[in-house]
């Protein structure tokens, strides 16, 4: 009787793990995409878009590539279209506003960016929008190295100073931009300008001594990432020391350094002397030979 | 005795030689120790041997036709077993050095015996390097342009200067020892036969073993052992500089050159171990080639082993202990991942298993010291093999947008033809070197034995 108890307890364990693996064997649901938008101006001209596309596996965010989304002004209607584009294996899709759209650009203060996506076979349809207020920055170099930056937005048909943004002022460099000084940002005033004192003197410009300040506002909600340059003479001149045409270890063989030529010269004069010398030696053996 | 005039240098107490009669037991000595002709295992040997250096010509003949497209090397695995078999051939050369060189400079007297064997090994490894960096350049008829163009800041064209310097130096050492026994073997036309005799009358008829002639060529033999050692010591550490003047896992070390010599060291007498032995049954040289010569080689043998562990621990641990994220790659591929098996096994069959074996007495008979050396010498191949492989096959940059095969590494049929073409050559050398001239010097053991008696 037991073994009774113990085979039906056993077969009601294995039809519920049939079970179990049935229930696994449903089709997956689709996933589920997460589209943001970034909107980006540099020097008050070049106005282009990114989108980043993420879906979550295991409770983690993974970036998607090969979406392709649908970029609009406003509204998703064909005369509104930016463009479409497909994201790479980021998950990162750019997009620059043609100048076409000027006119419509300029019709509003405030525009909203639409991103779509009409679905697949793996995600469902999507969509992502960002908002932004029209805006510029300047840039301005004093000469006390001065640094001021001037953030303006569109009201109605003028610009109007804008307070409480937060500024980088830094200068480029090849990898990231140098903060001029210790202060990270700083903040625009009522008349919508922000100052700080440049106080990287030491810094290496280019042959001229030219560095490139920059002035930028960073995911700001309302307007979005703006950035303005200018050269400014405040580096360091750098002359470069150019060892092609030297004698070196790394030059061609004509430019084998003095010291290398003489040290591996005399060593090999001095070993191939002395086997030269015993293969003399040998036809002095062979002399006394004939001698004896 | 075929030719009754016959005479031998003999000792006297200036340490210079005269001419004596030759008594019974020098004349069994000679008889003991003349190159004796092929037998049918002989000549089966050499067919073999001279066989797979016609299937490696085959093979070679081939990459010369259709170019290294052959080989399985590609962008990243550029040097694959043709360098690591350069390397070996290399750290097998040093032989020379040690027991000619070495010993002779120490007054090591019982090392006397083996010095031809090893010099015989020198040479036909050298060649051998010679040749197979030749393969690896892929087209040979361009070898000039290295002493045309070549920059002497490269360590390859101080490899190339300092392995011709070595081939003539391990030549000469090999010569001018031979020219006491040319004369002995001039003194046996009719079992040398007409073009052996010839032969020999080329190399040393002018040696009439006078007082002068003897001084000459004992200086010039002094003059190439101090020579050869630090030519030895400088082929060993170019070598290791090819590998670690460039930057890249596992070859970016300083313990490099020392390490190379330690291993070299260990394979050449590994390889000297492996002749002693095999000579010793073929040509029945018990008397010669004694238990004590195997009882001090073994000795010998623990002791090198443990120098090269010493730097392997050196070259493994202190980057395993660091496990920097550039290196971590190669260190696990080499301790636990596809290359762990080989790994292991040089380590384990080259270097510790010896030192086991050997450390018990009779772990230093015949038999066990020719089964260690042979796994000295598979195991130093092997590890050739891994100090070049993997180090390729783990570039700082990750590989990216590259065809499969170029992110693994195993040789083509032309690669292991060629290889082991190379090999049957070095040992066909061997072969018929010991064919044409005595395996043990003779009017050095003689010598030694007149020594041996008036002392």
């Amino acid at each position: 009787m037991k073994l009774l108890y113990k085979l039906s307890a056993g077969s009601i364990f294995f039809l519920l793990l049939l079970s179990c693996y049935n229930a696994f064997s449903q089709a997956a649901d689709k996933g589920t995409l997460s589209i943001g938008l970034n909107y980006f101006v540099n020097n008050n001209q070049v106005q282009y878009l990114t989108a980043k596309v993420k879906t979550k596996v295991n409770g983690k965010f993974q970036n998607v590539g090969g979406i392709a989304l649908k970029l609009f002004l406003n509204k998703d209607s064909a005369g509104n279209l930016i463009e479409k584009v497909i994201t790479n294996e980021q998950g990162e899709a750019t997009s620059m506003i043609p100048a076409g759209m000027s006119k419509l650009w300029k019709a509003s203060v405030k525009h909203t960016f639409l991103a779509s996506f009409y679905g697949d076979k793996k995600f469902d349809a999507a969509t992502g929008d960002l908002t932004v207020g029209r805006a510029k920055i300047l840039i301005d170099a004093g000469s006390d190295k001065t640094v001021t930056a001037s953030v303006f937005e569109m009201k109605d048909t003028s610009w109007a100073p804008v307070k409480g943004v937060d500024v980088v002022l830094a200068v480029r460099r090849l990898g990231a931009d140098l903060p001029i000084n210790e202060k990270p940002t700083f903040t625009t005033d009522s008349t919508g300008k922000a100052s700080g004192d440049f106080k990287r003197d030491s810094i290496p410009g280019d042959a001229k001594g030219n560095i490139i300040l920059v002035a930028k506002i960073v995911d700001n909600d309302q307007y979005g990432n703006l950035s303005i340059e200018k050269k400014v003479p405040w580096g360091g001149k750098f002359v470069p020391v150019n060892l092609f045409n030297e004698r070196t270890l790394f030059a061609t063989r004509a430019k084998a350094p003095i010291w290398l030529i003489l040290m591996a010269t005399s060593i090999i004069i001095a070993v191939w002397g002395v086997l030269i010398m015993l293969v003399l030696n040998l036809f002095r053996i062979r002399k006394l030979a004939k001698e004896a | 005795m075929e030719n009754s005039s016959l005479t031998i240098e003999k000792p006297m107490k200036s340490d210079a030689l005269h001419e004596a009669p030759i008594s019974a037991a020098d004349e069994q000595i000679i008889q003991d120790l003349l190159p004796r002709k092929f037998t049918k295992s002989g000549w089966v040997w050499t067919g073999i041997l001279m066989a797979i250096c016609l299937v490696g010509a085959f093979a070679y003949y081939r990459q010369l036709r259709y170019g290294l497209a052959v080989t399985h090397m590609r962008d990243y695995v550029s040097w694959g077993i043709y360098i690591s078999n350069f390397v070996f051939f290399v750290a097998i050369s040093l032989v020379g050095s040690l027991i000619t060189a070495v010993f002779r400079l120490a007054g090591v007297k019982w090392g006397a015996p083996l010095t031809r064997i090893a010099e015989m090994i020198a040479v036909a490894a050298i060649i051998f390097a010679s040749i197979i960096i030749i393969v690896d350049m892929g087209s040979p008829e361009r070898f000039y342009n290295l002493f045309l163009y070549g920059r002497i800041q490269s360590p390859i064209i101080w490899d190339v200067i300092v392995i011709a310097t070595y081939f003539v130096i391990s030549l000469l050492l090999l010569y001018y020892p031979l020219l006491p026994d040319i004369k002995i073997l001039l003194g046996f036309k009719e079992r040398s036969g007409a073009r052996l005799y010839k032969f020999y009358s080329f190399l040393g008829s002018f040696w009439k073993g006078s007082h002068k002639q003897y001084l000459l060529s004992k200086k010039a033999i002094n003059v190439l052992c101090i020579a050869i050692i630090p030519v030895a010591f400088t082929i060993h550490t170019v070598t290791s500089w090819l590998f670690a003047t460039t930057y890249r896992p596992g070859w970016d070390s300083t313990n490099f050159g020392a390490y190379f010599i330690a291993g070299a060291f260990l394979v050449g007498a590994g390889s000297v171990v492996v002749a002693m032995y095999v000579f010793r049954r073929w040509y029945h040289l018990e008397k010669y080639i004694t238990l004590n010569h195997f009882d001090k080689m073994g000795r010998m043998l623990v002791l090198l082993s443990l120098l090269y562990l010493y730097f392997n621990v050196n070259e493994f641990l202190t980057p395993f202990f660091k496990m920097k994220e550039s290196e971590s790659a190669y260190l696990k591929d080499l301790f636990t991942g596809s290359f762990a098996p080989v790994f292991w096994f040089a380590i384990l069959t080259g270097i510790i298993l010896p030192i086991i074996i050997l450390v018990f007495k009779q772990g230093r008979r015949p038999l066990p010291m020719f089964i260690v050396g042979i796994m000295v010498v598979v195991g130093a191949w092997f590890k050739r093999y891994l100090i070049v492989t993997p180090t390729l096959l783990h570039p700082f940059m990750p590989m990216h947008d590259v065809p499969a095969m170029y992110r693994r590494y195993f040789p083509s049929w032309e690669e292991w033809a060629i290889t082991m073409g190379s090999l049957a050559g070095a040992i066909l050398i061997i072969t018929l070197l010991c064919r044409i001239f005595p395996i043990i010097p003779i009017q050095e053991t003689i010598t030694e034995r007149h020594h041996e008696t008036t002392v």
